[in-house]
């Protein structure tokens, strides 16, 4: 007997495994049930969900809110752009770490769905998010570091654009983002940015 | 792996009717589907009101989903997708909520040199279906007992038509394994 032969009478023995009921599926039954459940969905209160991005977001910007307080009780009066080993500044850093490993973790992630062709809508939430902290961060003191502040304006371009992406639409837009993220060396330059290996970007310890 | 658009002009607008709003076409999507989506869960699951409540969360998922339908493939195969994914998730679930001891038991049937208990040759099979892994079980259920080609399988899957081909191979090696004690009975 050939494996065909086999193969045959397998498919013929399996025909009754699991086999459904007769008269197809239930059809009112689950359009009732379906019509139901996406009502209840709809009406059904949007609870805040705590993703981690969205807790490490609130709290880089509320480290940043502490550190500009802390900066601006510790200068001297008329000095408030000048401390250098304020607690300030250091709030500052802490906040820029965690919030260029999130970005880094973002944009690797961007980068690596758009390949397969399939964005999750995730990914413009993280990006207006990341994009409001960014804009926070050139304003600070920060950004009087030259290197940061040029990775904080390619970063806010980047992010921009990603927000505008719409959900599940990997296309032409996306790969000009990419492109872009290529040219601009962005991730090379957040990995050289985050001190301290994926420990400390995880940690977004400085 | 690409899979030929197969979506007609009817589906096309069909679906733009859906995106706008209109609930009517999304019966007629529904109509159009729903048999052999419960069909699918029906044979993976093997339980009536599982294959019920995966074909409700299918449909749900994809008129929430369908903007992100791109067209590339036929809408067939992007709700087989659903399906299977939706399928597959709420099985394993179910598993780790305390349903290894059934399957471990059906494993053990199938595994089983020597015959015992269960001495009936489509029981063995289907206990030997059972216990197979889910990538080999659901490639063998969807084109062995469904009548599924390797490429609609493979865009449902995700995964190559090769794949596919090479995975209905092993599960068909693998039952045949589990039915050599019944060679003579079941070669007929």
């Amino acid at each position: 007997m050939t494996d065909d032969r086999n193969d045959q009478r397998l498919r013929e023995l399996a025909r009754d495994y699991h086999r459904p009921p007769t008269g197809g599926a239930p059809r009112e039954e689950l359009w009732a049930r379906i019509a139901a459940e996406r009502a209840r969905r709809r009406a059904a209160p949007r609870a805040l969900v705590w993703r981690p991005w969205l807790r490490w977001g609130l709290a880089a910007a509320a480290v940043l809110v502490l550190g500009v307080a802390l900066g601006r009780l510790t200068a001297p009066a008329g000095q408030l752009a000048t401390p250098p080993d304020s607690a300030g500044v250091v709030a500052y850093r802490v906040a820029a770490t965690q919030h260029l490993a999130r970005t880094e973790a973002l944009l690797a992630s961007f980068r690596a769905e758009a390949r397969t062709g399939r964005l999750d809508a995730q990914f413009g939430a993280q990006a207006r998010d990341l994009l409001t902290t960014t804009r926070l961060m050139m304003d600070s003191p920060a950004a009087r570091d030259p290197r940061l502040k040029s990775l904080l304006e390619d970063l806010e371009v980047v992010l921009a654009q990603i927000a505008q992406v719409p959900a599940g639409r990997a296309g032409e837009d996306v790969d000009l983002i990419t492109q872009g993220i290529e040219q601009r060396s962005v991730l090379l330059r957040l990995q050289t940015a985050v001190p301290g290996g994926p420990g400390a970007r995880a940690q977004g310890a400085l | 792996m690409t899979v030929a658009p197969a979506s007609s002009v009817d589906e096309r607008e069909l679906i733009a009717r859906v995106r706008a709003g209109d609930g009517l076409a999304e019966r007629a999507l529904y109509d159009a589907h729903v048999d052999r989506v419960f069909r699918l869960a029906y044979r993976l699951a093997g339980d009536d009101e599982l294959a019920r409540d995966f074909t409700q969360e299918t449909f749900i998922r994809a008129f929430e989903r369908l903007d992100s339908f791109r067209g590339e493939a036929a809408l067939s195969t992007w709700l087989y997708t659903i399906a299977t994914t939706v399928t597959l998730n709420g099985l394993r679930k179910l598993k780790r909520r305390g349903r290894e001891l059934e399957l471990d038991a059906a494993a053990e049937v199938a595994g089983g040199g020597a015959r015992r208990a269960e001495p009936d040759l489509k029981a063995r099979l289907y206990a030997a279906i059972d216990a197979l892994s889910d990538k080999y079980r659901t490639v063998f259920v969807m084109h062995d007992v469904e009548g599924y080609t390797h490429e609609e399988i493979a865009a449902a899957l995700k995964v190559e038509v090769g794949t596919s081909k090479a995975q209905l191979s092993r599960a068909r090696a693998k039952l045949r394994e589990a039915l050599a004690d019944f060679a003579g009975e079941w070669v007929t």
